[in-house]
């Protein structure tokens, strides 16, 4: 309700000072289904917002192709541009453009290579990866603490591909949370790859059940290793309420097991949120208002509880 | 029929050998799982071997693997190599994973013609005729075309990943039917495997095909020269690992429970190098299916140990490619001797 009262309010003064904007977006892939949502977040916020009009562009991965878009957006006078950059060691050319025309530039979900010599009247909209890992630990902090476990809890960590960087982040996070007071009773007994993969997360998990490994937490770097988790642990007869369980990700088959009551936590990364919060620091920018270089969309926490809000999402 | 007893001779002159081939491997193995078994009771108190669940994981966690591996040897054997068995396992997982999924999933892919709670043989035969097309396309490059089998199959390596990727664009597919399932659940894998490892072991062992692969891998123009047709022999070869993979899909599809584009990725180095720790030669001419199936437990033997002792994955790899160098230059000491006495 305050937001529509505050939509309304913020259409009227648009509406008072009869000011048009136009926004020209290019987006990597719009076949890309994550990309699609994260266009769907824009042209919904568009159309939310009178006055806004938004040049919609798909640079079907092809780097040239979008330098010109971002050119012609130049050209004909638009009053902000967001990119989507489809090779995210190119964006110098596009930063350089943009500057040298004073239009404001933002980049959204891919990071730029330039993100921290980004000028002013620029900047980058994402999810910062530090969140999604530590609202995963903190999560299962909380839940082990409801069942009363909060005086020492045995947790085991599945690792995603050693080479990858989000798997070393997440991972960094579950340690990062652990080592905060409030969580300090949780303690990591095994921590081993399954390199993303749900068998190799069933190898991984029945192994350490045929070492006689007790857990009472089971944290997985991505939602396909979980489920491999949960495939084995279902398998070898483990009592599902002797165990928490939670992914990332949020993928269809994770929310599906969750619906079934397999699996505890998991994490969904907002494409909606991030198109929409582009084009609110791409306004921003343009009235001339301070925004941060960075400017982060939270990742958010997905439990039985709140699982409807985003079984139509991803 | 001249053409048995030349390919006959040179198996026999094969067997003269006082060791077998395999030999190498087997006490690898053995000490493998010694070195376990004592670093399991020094470490952590309890036995490696002596444990049920354990001695399956370790078999059907490279199973999937295994499957792919008996093809590959054969490939090795008559002297080529063939590097297109995980990304056809990835083509064929996905393809024949769309024809066996479960209407309870509403958001299944074929859910609007009906291909939903399709009969088991379905997907399976899809899947089959995926990897049939893919060897075929092999065995004609290679045997036909003459084209390096490393470059063809390199080719269709390439080629069968982008299959896997675009016929999704990269969306994994779930939900299998409860028949679908049953080819991986528990020891099938396994069973597939030996069932698999068994009869090959004995073609190649005791017939025609088998005295033909050898004899085309230690010299093809020998071979050709005593009536072998090489050409309809090798499109063979080719199209036999293409099913092996097609079927290594299925049961690994079958398992997980889901297709993925990425699945099999790097399969088919592991198969390579569970051969050739087996002590099949990359020249060719030389191996059994017997020596893969125990290379195939050396795998499986470091990856429940690595996991047993609470060793990083690091290490696991590092090990691994230790042992294959290493098999391969004990291998090669090991003939270079025996050359020597005779």
């Amino acid at each position: 309700m305050k937001k529509l009262v505050l939509g309304a309010f913020a259409a009227m003064l648009m509406v008072g000072t009869a000011h048009a904007e136009k926004i020209g977006v290019s987006i990597a892939l719009l076949e890309h289904n994550f990309l699609a949502v994260m266009a769907k977040g824009m042209t919904d916020y568009a159309a939310k917002t009178p006055g806004l009009e938004l040049q919609l562009e798909d640079a079907q991965n092809d780097v040239a192709k979008q330098l010109d878009q971002v050119n012609n957006f130049i050209a004909s006078g638009v009053d902000a541009i967001i990119v989507n950059a489809v090779d995210t060691s190119a964006t110098q050319a596009m930063t350089d453009a943009a500057a040298k025309a004073g239009v404001p530039l933002v980049y959204v979900n891919r990071q730029p290579i330039n993100v921290d010599t980004l000028p002013d009247g620029q900047a980058f909209v994402a999810s910062n990866e530090v969140d999604s890992g530590t609202l995963q630990t903190k999560e299962i902090c909380r839940l082990l603490k409801e069942k009363g476990k909060g005086s020492g809890a045995n947790i085991v960590v599945m690792v995603g591909e050693l080479s990858n960087q989000a798997a070393v982040q997440r991972t960094q996070d579950v340690h990062d949370v652990i080592a905060t007071p409030d969580c300090s009773f949780m303690k990591i007994v095994e921590e081993q790859t399954a390199e993303w993969n749900r068998a190799k997360g069933q190898d991984l998990m029945t192994n350490w059940i045929a070492k006689g490994v007790k857990f009472d937490a089971v944290v997985a770097n991505n939602d396909e290793m979980a489920i491999g988790a949960i495939q084995a642990l279902k398998a070898a007869g483990v009592a599902r309420d002797s165990y928490i369980i939670g992914g990332v990700d949020a993928t269809q088959d994770a929310l599906i097991a969750m619906q079934a009551g397999d699996l505890d936590v998991t994490i969904f990364q907002d494409a909606h949120g991030q198109g929409a919060g582009s084009i609110d620091t791409a306004l921003k920018i343009k009235k001339g208002e301070k925004v941060d270089k960075k400017v982060y969309i939270p990742f958010q926490l997905v439990t039985p509880a709140n699982i409807g809000d985003f079984l139509t999402k991803n | 029929m001249t053409d048995i007893s030349v390919a006959g001779g040179l198996f026999a002159a094969r067997k003269r050998k006082t060791l077998p081939a395999e030999m190498n491997a087997f006490l690898g193995l053995v000490a493998l799982v010694l070195i376990f078994e004592i670093l399991g009771w020094v470490f952590i108190g309890q036995s490696f071997m002596g444990n049920d669940l354990r001695l399956r994981i370790m078999i059907t966690q490279v199973a999937v693997v295994g499957i792919l591996a008996v093809g590959v040897t054969q490939v090795i054997i008559s002297g080529g190599i063939d590097l297109s068995g995980g990304s056809i396992i990835g083509a064929t997982s996905m393809i024949a994973m769309s024809f066996a999924q479960s209407s309870v999933f509403p958001r299944a892919i074929y859910i609007e013609q009906g291909w939903v709670d399709l009969p088991v043989v379905i997907p399976v035969v899809i899947g089959l005729a995926v990897a049939l097309a893919c060897g075929t396309v092999n065995g004609i490059l290679v045997a036909y075309v003459k084209l390096p089998s490393f470059i063809a199959t390199l080719g269709m390596m390439v080629t069968a990943r982008g299959v896997a990727l675009w016929y999704t664009e990269g969306k994994p597919i779930s939900f299998p039917t409860d028949a679908f399932k049953s080819i991986g659940e528990g020891l099938t894998p396994v069973w597939i495997f030996i069932a698999v490892a068994v009869l090959f072991w004995l073609i190649l062992r005791y017939t025609l095909y088998g005295k033909h692969t050898y004899a085309i891998g230690s010299n093809q123009a020998a071979a050709r020269m005593s009536g072998i047709n090489v050409e309809r022999h090798l499109f063979l070869v080719y199209v036999i690992a293409a099913l092996l993979a097609g079927l290594a899909g299925l049961v690994l599809t079958a398992r997980s429970q889901t297709a993925q584009a990425m699945f099999g990725t790097t399969n088919e180095l592991d198969a390579i190098a569970m051969a050739v720790i087996g002590g099949v030669s990359l020249a060719g001419g030389r191996g059994s299916i017997l020596g893969t199936a125990i290379g195939m437990l050396i795998f499986g033997v470091i990856f429940s140990g690595f996991i047993f002792l609470s060793v990083d994955a690091y290490y696991q790899n590092m090990v691994k490619g230790a042992i294959i160098v290493g098999a391969v230059a004990l291998d090669q000491w090991r003939q270079k001797r025996q050359a020597m006495e005779i």
